[in-house]
């Protein structure tokens, strides 16, 4: 098992490298420089950035200024858009945010999704049933696009309930946190629930029952762990994309997070970020990956890795 | 290769592939037999049928209007009142079925395709290919899509910036792209990305599902790789593929309104539901029937997908009958 | 290896339970850091809320901000007691500020910002649009126009204690203008300061031969390439704002970091939360501090127009619209109906034009025919009333009223204005009867709503009265910039901002077709030649006759482009604050008051 995490870790760098790789020559190749501006300046003046950017270089000797970069100071470069700011800073200032508001918006979509999911299944064709059926729908077809808005509306115009928007206090926190985690809660509680299902019909639990079990025991041990598997497979690349940030959510609710940034950064052309956040999206996506496969080993023994 | 832990082979219970009717017709059988399962199908062909027919169906056309009607609320003139250029919404809504639709298909189909097929090879031959395949997976899961979706849309929309104008595929697609609105490169957009998610799924229940005994059963029998992953595997995660793709398709719908809010969307006049969507949240509380009735078709055709997946998901399931 | 069960699950859990510290860790370091300043905000407005009116709130707010800054808004009391019971202001900033550097700032945010926190030679007078001193309080111009001898007052003092001196100013010029700050805007600088580009492109590296000279620590003279009449509006542009030299030497790029910033103007920086707040104080070393009435700016980044609409009505905000983000158009029909809402709506012009661009050699646009046709059939009241619904003026013309050298374009009968019998005359003369046998044509936009709205009104009113489709197509605005200038679509759109007030700004600067920004290839000699005569001309009866043909030959004659409105600042404020309008540039809140409510 050591060894497999290790050899998992050591794959992460051959996996980051194309991915810089192909990153950076996909943003070069898209027309429209960081420095273009409605109102053009004479190309003198153009030069002068690009000359300071060393984006008058050729493309392969700045793809290798960019990573040696990286590889000697953990430097992901400058930002071309917020000029007195670095990649690094950028980072530092918004992804603990982001982060604060995805493991929020996790912790609702598991802690209602899930046992949604279970009630669900243990209740199947029953009112109960439909209703949260209904219920996740509804929370999965409503985009973050209204539903954002509209509870700013109730709770905090109609009911003075919560803030209205920014990042300041804990209750800045919560209305962002539900636009965020309602449509994820329904997806986990309908798979929850399809999963639940599926292996509550398979052969042990017959046994289980059989052996006479008590319920709880026999739901929580044998069925509902062997029911994650497809939850925790989406839960992967969940936590990442959404610990990184989400543009809608953020802007909304004008939250000062990494998604945002990176959705202008490429508005902006703003090459270092781009490749900076890029960068460490992958870097938690392998991690995310990683740590699910792991998972697996957990709840079912039977899988094992060579 | 797969361990074989006991060679005995004791008669195990391997799930019998559908009788004498075959594995799909009675599916389909019981399928029938359910009532939501079927609702949701009709509501699903109303809804393909509208987007067919819509210049039949809908009252006025997509681009018709006058300014003197903008904003106008619900009533007898329009049933779900106007837009901003005093366009009828439900004229514009069941339009936009034909872009909203096709998109959630499109991804649906396309996830489940080649999701099932590069998840089950994964997870089933495990290993170093299982390694290569799933390193794969994560390198498309970093890729940022929307530099993608940009440069594509470049390519179709001026070709002439990058040179390629005369290419006669590039200008063959353009015109595709050209026929429907400017959504061609939603499609690539959401092809690159919609399978990672389905892939790693079934990959992670086939790494479960393979060691069990039925499997085993099969491989002693002499099955051989194919028919075990399509006749003993398949059925048995069936059931959360299903949830999760039919889950999906509005997240591919919305992927078409969150595009066409930063400026990557449907070239107007088209109407799509996620673009209305986009267009009319921000008067939510002056016009909310602008936002209303885009999301409800949106839950609407949500709700009619789940019945029937649910219902599929029951048909398919090899141990319930 | 296989593990044990036991071993497995430890592992997991190890695992797990590390990426969740590491997480918490992030977050609960954000969480201190954040404390404080959560804590500024929460309990300044609840005691604003309980403060009886006569007291002077500045005092309360002293208790809860942090020590360093004690000091200073004391001192603040000291010197200057306000006379009016000034408190926190909180407006909308819009987007995060890219810079709050003088040399670098280009955008309507940056540039709101720099404004405040520094002060220039001399200033626009929002109301009046006139050059107004200001850290010059006289200026001489030589009799061939071509130097400008500017007299600094010596009460000016930086935020920390230094005189403002004419070498500052100079520092300011030079290093705007130097190749290795590469500002974007120091080309309003080339174009007109002698040896200026050749110093800017390089050519020249000895800044001594830069038109910039100090002849004493107060006295700066400036010699320009060619006589310039709208020089010293120049002047009042942040590019020429002076730089605290020590403050960048001792940064670099960082010197515009709250702890080093060093500034002159009315307010200077005390803390800045990237997209999120930025909070200015009242300068107190600022030599008309008397005059600012408001003590504490609190600038919110909230890009979500409707959000931004919402945290106005919750009381959050005090003032929305104009350059401060803009208030949403779906909610003015709304606005316009609510009893409370309606009185704080505002609505002032602002020097910016809305226009649809030709490519003239493009056909069937190479025809005037054709050109002049789509002009005519553009109902541009209609599209103000029913789409736009922010009082926008229609235009003719494409100088913003309110520039010097603007035309009155309805008195004067200059432009194509709304008559579709014309235009159906005018396409059935260029060979289209009814708009038949017209080839498809584009019409593309950068993706916006707004952009988007009135791209598909217009195409409707096309096809209305001229019987022809138009294609619309959007582009992502970096590849749409890219488009404009290799290969122009038929008709694109555009906008106009002034930088300074004056024509030339507009003609000279937009549609010579020596002009960057010249993006339809419209050339005409003697418009050029016009535009040119009026940038040297010093009489300013004989600059306004020169600016009324070209824009006839631009708008009317050759119909390069069609004007469509000339904006308008729709905005609303409390009615707690007494606010003035800046038609360009950034907001002047030094000149705005606020009371307690």
């Amino acid at each position: 098992m050591y060894r497999f995490i290790l050899r998992r870790i050591l794959w992460s760098i051959p996996v980051l490298f194309i991915l810089s790789l192909i990153t950076f020559f996909l943003m070069h190749s898209i027309p429209g420089g960081p420095f273009d501006t409605e109102k053009q300046v004479p190309k003198e003046i153009k030069a002068n950035l690009e000359r300071k950017y060393r984006l008058d270089q050729p493309l392969w000797r700045q793809y290798m200024e960019y990573s040696w970069g990286i590889v000697r100071h953990l430097d992901f470069g400058p930002s071309y858009a917020s000029r007195s700011r670095t990649v690094n800073d950028i980072i530092k200032d918004h992804l603990p945010v982001s982060a604060q508001l995805g493991a929020l918006a996790l912790a609702i979509a598991i802690g209602t999704g899930v046992p949604l999911g279970i009630i669900a299944a243990l209740k199947q064709n029953t009112y109960i049933d439909y209703a949260s059926t209904f219920l996740a729908i509804l929370g999965r077809s409503i985009p973050s696009l209204a539903l954002g808005p509209f509870l700013i509306w109730i709770f905090a115009l109609k009911l003075h309930l919560l803030p209205v928007a920014t990042w300041e206090t804990p209750q800045h926190m919560i209305l962002p946190a539900i636009t965020l985690g309602a449509a994820e809660s329904a997806l986990l509680a309908r798979l929850t629930r399809a999963s639940m299902l599926q292996v509550l019909r398979e052969d042990y639990i017959r046994t289980a029952w059989a052996k006479g079990l008590p319920r709880p025991s026999i739901m929580l041990r044998h069925a509902l762990k062997n029911a994650l598997i497809p939850v925790i497979t989406v839960m992967g690349p969940l936590f990442a994309v959404i610990i990184t940030g989400t543009f809608i959510v953020e802007y909304i609710f004008a939250i000062p997070g990494l998604g945002r940034y990176f959705i202008t950064s490429i508005g902006n052309r703003d090459y270092p970020v781009i490749m900076g956040t890029s960068l460490l999206f992958g870097f938690f996506i392998i991690a995310a990956n990683l740590l699910v496969d792991i998972s697996y080993a957990f709840i079912d023994p039977r899988i094992r890795y060579q | 290769m797969l361990p074989l832990r006991r060679q005995t082979a004791e008669a195990p219970t391997v799930p019998r592939a559908g009788g004498h009717r075959g594995i799909w017709a009675d599916a389909a059988l019981r399928l029938a037999k359910n009532k939501l399962a079927v609702a949701g199908g009709i509501i699903l062909l109303l809804l393909v049928i509208a987007a067919i027919f819509a210049p039949f169906i809908a009252p006025k056309g997509y681009a018709e209007g006058s300014l003197e009607q903008n904003y106008a609320t619900p009533g007898k003139r329009y049933l779900l009142g106007a837009d901003f250029m005093g366009r009828d919404l439900l004229s514009r809504i069941i339009y936009g079925t034909r872009v909203s639709l096709t998109v959630g298909v499109v991804g649906a189909t396309l996830a489940t395709i080649i999701g099932v097929i590069y998840g089950s090879i994964s997870g089933f031959y495990g290993g170093r290919i299982d390694n290569w395949m799933m390193r794969f997976v994560d390198l498309m899961y970093g890729l940022p899509t929307l530099l993608l979706i940009i440069l594509i849309m470049v390519y179709f929309r001026s070709s002439s910036l990058v040179g390629v104008e005369s290419n006669p595929v590039i200008k063959a697609l353009s015109v595709i792209d050209d026929a429907i609105g400017g959504m061609f490169f939603i499609f690539i957009g959401i092809a690159t990305t919609s399978w990672l998610t389905m892939s790693r799924l079934v990959r992670g229940m086939i790494l479960s599902l393979k060691e069990q005994q039925f499997v085993e059963a099969a491989l002693v029998a002499g099955a051989s790789d194919f028919r075990i992953m399509s006749r003993h595997l398949l059925p048995n995660f069936l059931g959360p593929v299903i949830v999760a793709e039919t889950l999906n398709i509005p997240n591919y719908i919305i992927i078409e309104a969150f595009l066409s809010f930063i400026g990557l969307g449907v070239n107007p006049p088209m109407p799509s539901w996620g673009g209305m969507i986009s267009e009319g949240f921000r008067g939510m509380r002056s016009y909310p029937h602008l936002v209303l009735f885009p999301a409800m078709a949106l839950s609407i055709t949500l709700l009619a997908f789940n019945f029937l997946g649910d219902g599929l998901r029951d048909a398919l399931d090899p141990r319930m009958r | 290896m296989i593990l044990s069960n036991r071993k497995i699950r430890i592992l997991f859990w190890s695992v797990t339970f590390l990426a969740l510290a590491l997480l918490l860790l992030g977050c609960t370091r954000e969480v201190v850091k954040e404390v404080p300043v959560e804590k500024v905000v929460e309990k300044r407005v609840e005691v604003v809320k309980e403060v009886p009116k006569e007291v002077v709130v500045t005092k309360e707010v002293v208790k809860e901000v942090p020590k360093e800054v004690v000091k200073e808004v004391e001192k603040t009391v000291v010197i200057t007691p306000t006379p009016s019971p000034a408190k926190v202001v909180y407006v909308n900033a819009g987007t995060e500020p890219p810079t709050l550097d003088p040399a670098l700032a280009e955008d309507s945010v940056s540039i709101n910002m720099v404004e405040n926190l520094f002060v220039g030679l001399t200033n626009f007078n929002p109301q009046t649009s006139k050059v107004e001193p200001d850290l010059a309080f006289r200026w001489v111009v030589s009799d061939d126009g071509l130097t400008y001898t500017f007299y600094l007052r010596n009460d000016a003092k930086w935020s920390d204690g230094k005189t403002v001196t004419a070498h500052d100013v100079a520092y300011g010029i030079l290093r705007t203008l130097d190749p290795k700050t590469a500002s974007n805007y120091a080309y309003v600088l080339t174009a007109i300061i002698k040896n200026g580009e050749a110093f800017n492109s390089g050519k020249i590296t000895d800044p001594s031969v830069v038109g910039v000279k100090v002849r004493a620590d107060n006295i700066l003279e400036v010699t320009l390439e060619h006589p310039a009449a709208y020089f010293p509006g120049i002047a009042s542009m942040w590019v020429m704002y002076p730089q605290p030299k020590w403050a960048i030497e001792a940064h670099g790029d960082k010197w515009t970091d709250p702890k080093n910033i060093v500034t002159n103007g009315p307010y200077k920086l005390l803390k800045w939360v990237h997209s999120n707040s930025l909070v200015m104080v009242k300068n107190p070393d600022y030599y008309e501090a008397k005059k600012v009435l408001i003590a504490t700016l609190d600038f919110r980044m909230i890009e979500e127009e409707s959000t931004a609409m919402t945290m106005y009505e919750a009381g959050s905000l005090d003032a929305l619209g104009g350059s401060l983000g803009s208030v949403p158009l779906e909610d003015l029909d709304r606005i316009k109906k609510d009893a409370a809402l309606s009185k704080q709506l505002t609505i002032a012009p602002s020097l910016t034009t809305y226009y649809y661009g030709f490519t003239v050699d493009k056909p069937p646009f190479d025809n005037v025919l054709v050109r002049k046709a789509f002009t005519a059939a553009i109902d541009r009241q209609r599209l103000v009333d029913f789409v736009l619904k922010g009082g926008q003026k229609p235009a003719l013309t494409f100088t913003a009223p309110g520039n010097f050298g603007a035309v009155d374009a309805v008195k004067e009968g200059i432009g194509i204005p709304f008559d579709p019998a014309k235009a159906k005359a005018w396409l059935a003369e260029a060979g289209y009867p009814g708009g038949k046998g017209f080839p498809e044509v584009t019409l593309m936009y950068n993706t916006s709503q707004a952009h988007k709205k009135i791209a598909e009104t217009i195409a409707a009113m096309w096809k209305e009265h001229l019987g022809v489709d138009v294609k619309i197509v959007n582009q992502e605005f970096r590849v749409y910039l890219q488009t404009l200038h290799t290969d122009p679509p038929h008709i694109w759109r555009l906008g106009w901002g002034a930088d300074y007030p004056d024509a030339n700004n507009w003609l000279n600067e937009v549609f010579n077709s020596k002009s960057p920004s010249n993006n339809g290839r419209f050339k005409s000699a003697e418009f050029d030649q016009l535009v040119e005569q009026a940038a040297k001309e010093q009489d300013p009866a004989k600059r306004i006759d020169l600016y009324k043909k070209a824009e006839k030959i631009l708008t009317q004659d050759v119909a390069a482009i069609a004007p469509i409105y000339h904006y308008t600042s729709v905005a609303l404020t409390k009615p707690n604050v007494e606010r003035t309008f800046a038609p360009f540039g950034g907001e002047q809140f030094n000149t705005w008051k606020a009371f307690v409510r």
